[in-house]
């Protein structure tokens, strides 16, 4: 049932716009896979997603389903099943009828219409709304309703366009985790596209991060997290965002603040110039003391404590150039007071080095 | 352009319809209509040949030798210099009239929509109350308006004498007769202006009205500067509409002046009206007359747009 | 003052003076939808002085109506007069009134099914695609709204005559579908921008090509447009009057616009007759247009702005 889907070098002019929404996207997706697009407004997520749809036409490249070249098919010859942020209920029609609709155009009988919707229906507790129409469903009914339209079809694929965001946030999280495990369940390759990176963590089997209507990485949410293609993606993924600087270098250290952190041999070597940026997650400091002399100092601005964690939010001291702010990661309830000048130390392999003009990620083992 | 067809075709598939219409039904008449104006065809010579029957029953045709014929610009000259016609007169008319009740269609219009947008019990009434007027066809409102005018038993005479007056022969003079035009079509048009600036001012968020109360602006600053910009969009688009509707009514001059006195109360339109469809019937001059009237309005329409362009403001 | 008056927001200047030094003694809680008995008298006798000169005209030609035609042309002011149905009777069994009340019916009626069926499908186009014309096709529509009945009646009449129509309820329609189509068509593409895009997107996923999308999808969801659209062509073609004057020419083929003014003539007009007959005419009219008022200037203001 379940199928591969593959963008070869497809790409979206807008008439009337001399720039790509979508640049000459390459992406495979695997059978069965979750596969989440991700980035900030405007970077060509949902045009990527409505391309595979047929609600955008492609301008160049191809979009391959299986083996089967979808790209100037129409969206009903695609197989495809698609979820709506604002869920595109039909208003007239019942629950019922919205779930069977696909399925009476395509002229199946009539009978086999109610079984599927039924079975849908039951996945998703929904049976008691079965006749009602959507305006008497709660935001979160409405969801599973636009949900089991696209299980009902038993498609190839699911798109889903941002589906969560009209929720409310408690919801969404639940609304997150059933999605996912109900994915797993039906084995249905799946294109989810989301403005928010923890939604894109927390849901996908590998996740594609897009930018200006270029792709800049796919893989694994571990993967993005640990091994960033470039500063874009480094401060894009992760919560509170990884701390990026650019800072000089000198005999092999970058000098932040006081600090001489002394940087791996292979990102010397690939270093153009004497200028490198750097990037820390706020787990990777640690407390130190003004005697290390990899450590610099920091004046605690605001501490947020959340229980299990704490976040330090400060300035760096010392540069008179700047006054870089900083996240901190520190053990909760013993934090210190605002306004303490704290020295912290970056955990030794926990550093991210990019180039200053591309912002590449150069070598850091 | 295959390509360009593959795309498009259901869309003008859906468009067809409405285009044929449009077609058949304006165009080919509106090319007539200007052609007309460039001859002198009227009631005598509008048929092309004569026919007359013979004994056995059929018919014989000749050419009509005082066909109209092609007359170039000479329609327009006589009209525009007040040989045939009396287009000047009717122009000042009609630009008193339209500006008279647009000024004040808008104005009550605006007044009472705003007083029906506040809160307060018996609001639902007058809401309903206030709209009847335009719930009357035009034509019934103009004999209403023409049975209350009337010289000897209308309602307004006999108020006026009741309170001391004398009654006034009011189509007996130029102004006075225009005015009852004009205040029957006041009447008739208020309650649009009234509905459609309503639903503008409850478009306006309220929340930017405690804004600029939480800045200390006095209501008359908040009107000024929260309820008129919120009204912009809605302002430009009824007004519009407003005189041109206005510049083309035809019943209420008709039936409330019938130009009394002596055609004096004409606006554009029923004076074109009347040049083709009473006494001796002159469709050159009013096909004449309808060129002019669309060619004012383009141009009104197209400066009105160009100086909304201007101030940032795109319809 | 600020020691004194609770931490409540005053509503207008007036209100502050209104005040006084009574209100200060024995501070009151006001809320903030209070109004000052002043405004509130002024608001409500603006309105009722409004609301007087909207109803007065018609409720004059109401109670004229049951008038004798004696007591119709006194002078004085009489509001009730020996009440009689005796002008009804006339106006429906005496005069063509009823058959041109029919016409009039089966001439908007037929302008109404025509001037919706043909624009329908247009308006769905111009809401929902982008092709070439579309820009072109819109200025169409919006010049005809500024067509003077003088500019087309002539041609139209000389084409209706050539073609033996004259005088007939189908020169009638025809003539009014100049007006009707473009208009329904601009109407309705209002109301169509109103219902989503993605139950287009919806439907196409599920199926359904640009026609059966627009049946069974847009079509039932704009029934409420639809209406208020076929209400307002035909409350226009039941007041027209300009077309139905020049192309009607026989007594008992008239329209009701065309008809009325047959009983007041230059002289000896028989009011009697017309304010009778002014009733029955709206009547209807009202009533279907207090049907149709509520949603009719969203539509006639929502097409105009995004034009």
């Amino acid at each position: 049932m379940s199928t591969s889907v593959t963008f070869e070098k497809a790409t979206r002019i807008y008439p009337g716009s001399e720039k790509p929404a979508v640049d000459g996207l390459d992406l495979e997706i695997a059978e069965g896979e979750f596969l989440v697009l991700v980035g900030p407004s405007g970077c060509g997520k949902s045009t990527s997603l409505r391309m595979l749809a047929g609600l955008e036409d492609v301008t160049s490249g191809r979009i391959l389903i299986g083996d089967r070249d979808i790209t100037h098919l129409r969206p009903k010859d695609r197989d495809i099943a698609m979820v709506f942020q604002n869920y595109a209920l039909y208003p007239h029609m019942s629950v019922g009828e919205n779930m069977g609709f696909a399925l009476k155009i395509a002229g199946v009988n009539k009978s086999d219409i109610d079984a599927r919707v039924l079975e849908a229906a039951k996945i998703l507790d929904l049976e008691p709304y079965l006749d009602r129409k959507p305006k008497a469903l709660s935001g979160g009914q409405r969801q599973r309703v636009a949900m089991g339209r696209a299980i009902v079809r038993q498609p190839q694929v699911f798109c889903m366009d941002e589906p969560l965001s009209n929720l409310d946030a408690k919801l969404r999280v639940s609304t997150r985790t059933q999605i996912a495990s109900l994915q797993r369940r039906l084995d249905t390759t799946t294109v989810y596209v989301t403005h928010d990176q923890v939604e894109a963590m927390t849901m996908g089997d590998r996740v594609a991060v897009l930018k200006d209507g270029l792709l800049q990485q796919v893989d694994t949410p571990l993967g993005l997290y640990d091994k960033p293609k470039n500063a874009f993606v480094a401060g894009f993924i992760g919560s509170p965002a990884m701390n990026l600087g650019t800072f000089c270098v000198e005999d092999g250290h970058a000098l932040i603040g006081e600090a001489r952190v002394p940087l791996p041999r292979s990102t010397v070597g690939a270093l153009k110039g004497d200028k490198v940026q750097l990037g820390f997650r706020p787990e990777a400091l640690v407390l130190s003391s003004a005697d290390d002399a990899a450590s610099f100092p920091v004046e605690a601005l605001v501490i947020e404590e959340l229980g299990s964690d704490a976040f330090l939010y400060g300035n760096m001291i010392g540069d008179d150039l700047r006054a870089d702010h900083v996240v901190a990661r520190i053990a909760p309830r013993s934090v210190p007071a605002k306004g303490a000048k704290v020295w912290f130390s970056i955990e030794p392999g926990r550093l991210h080095a990019f180039d200053v003009e591309s912002g590449d990620a150069l070598p850091t083992d | 352009m295959r390509k360009s067809f593959d795309k498009h075709w259901y869309a003008w598939a859906m468009v067809l319809p409405t285009v044929a219409v449009l077609g058949v039904l304006v165009l080919a008449p509106l090319v007539q209509g200007v052609y007309q104006s460039f001859t002198d065809l009227n009631e005598s010579n509008q048929r092309s040949e004569i026919c007359k029957k013979t004994l056995g029953g059929g018919e014989t045709c000749s050419p009509n030798p005082k066909a109209s014929q092609f007359v170039g610009l000479d329609n327009y000259v006589d009209v525009l210099t007040g040989a045939q016609g009396h287009f000047w007169l009717q122009f000042t008319n009609t630009i008193v009239w339209t500006v008279a009740c647009v000024v004040f269609h808008y104005g009550i219009g605006l007044g009472l929509a705003v007083m029906l947008n506040r809160s307060f019990r018996g609001r639902g009434f007058y809401r309903v109350a206030l709209i009847v007027p335009w719930a009357v066809p035009a034509f019934v409102a103009a004999f209403a308006w023409r049975f209350l005018f009337d010289e000897n038993f209308g309602l307004i005479n006999a108020t006026l004498r009741a309170l001391g007056g004398s009654g006034v022969s009011w189509f007996d003079d130029r102004w006075t007769s225009l005015s009852t035009a004009i205040v029957a079509n006041i009447w008739l048009g208020v309650p649009f202006m009234m509905v459609a600036i309503l639903g503008g001012l409850q478009s306006i968020p309220g929340d930017l009205y405690e804004a600029a109360e939480m800045d200390g602006a006095t209501p008359w600053q908040r009107f000024r500067n929260v309820t008129l910009p919120g009204l912009r969009p809605v302002s430009s688009t009824v007004i519009l509409l407003g005189t041109i509707w206005t510049f083309n009514m035809f019943p209420i001059i008709y039936f409330v002046t019938r130009g009394q006195p002596a055609g004096e109360t004409e606006i554009l339109v029923t004076g074109a009206f009347r040049a083709a469809f009473e006494g001796i019937r002159d469709y050159s001059l009013a096909a004449t007359y309808g060129v002019l009237i669309l060619s004012i309005l383009i141009v009104y329409a197209s400066i009105y747009r160009r100086v909304l362009k201007t101030q940032g403001e795109v319809f | 003052m600020s020691s004194i008056t609770p931490p409540v927001i005053v509503e207008t200047d007036e209100m502050i003076a209104g005040a006084t030094a009574k209100d200060r003694r024995a501070p009151r809680v006001r809320r903030r939808s209070d109004r000052s008995v002043g405004a509130s008298v002024a608001l409500h006798a603006t309105l009722l002085l409004a609301t007087f000169i909207a109803l007065f005209p018609m409720a004059w030609v109401v109670l004229s109506s049951f008038k004798p035609a004696s007591e119709i042309r006194r002078s004085d002011i009489q509001f009730v007069v020996d009440p009689t149905l005796e002008n009804y009777r006339k106006v429906l069994f005496d005069t063509n009134f009823p058959t041109w009340f029919l016409n009039s019916l089966v001439v908007a009626a037929f302008t109404m099914v025509i001037g919706i069926a043909m624009a329908a499908t247009a308006g769905y186009a111009l809401s929902r695609f982008n092709f070439p014309g579309k820009r072109g096709l819109m200025w169409v529509f919006l010049i005809t709204q500024m067509f003077p009945v003088a500019i087309l009646i002539v041609p139209i009449y000389t084409i209706m005559a050539k073609a033996g129509l004259i005088d007939t309820k189908a020169s009638l329609v025809i003539a009014y579908c100049t007006v009707a189509v473009p208009f329904c068509a601009w109407m309705l593409r209002g109301y169509f921008d109103t219902i989503p895009k993605e139950l287009d997107e919806a439907a196409a996923l599920d199926g359904l090509g640009p026609f059966g999308t627009f049946w069974r999808v847009i079509l039932p969801l704009a029934r409420p447009g639809l209406a208020v659209t076929a209400f307002y062509t035909f409350l226009t073609a039941w007041g027209e009057v300009a077309y139905a004057i020049a192309f009607m020419q026989s007594d008992d083929h008239y329209t009701l616009g065309a008809g009325l003014q047959q009983f007041v003539p230059q002289f000896s007009p028989r009011w009697e007759l017309l304010t009778a007959g002014a009733v029955l005419i709206t009547i209807p009219a009202a009533i279907v247009f207090f049907f149709a008022q509520k949603h009719l200037v969203a539509g006639l203001t929502a097409g105009g702005t995004k034009g």
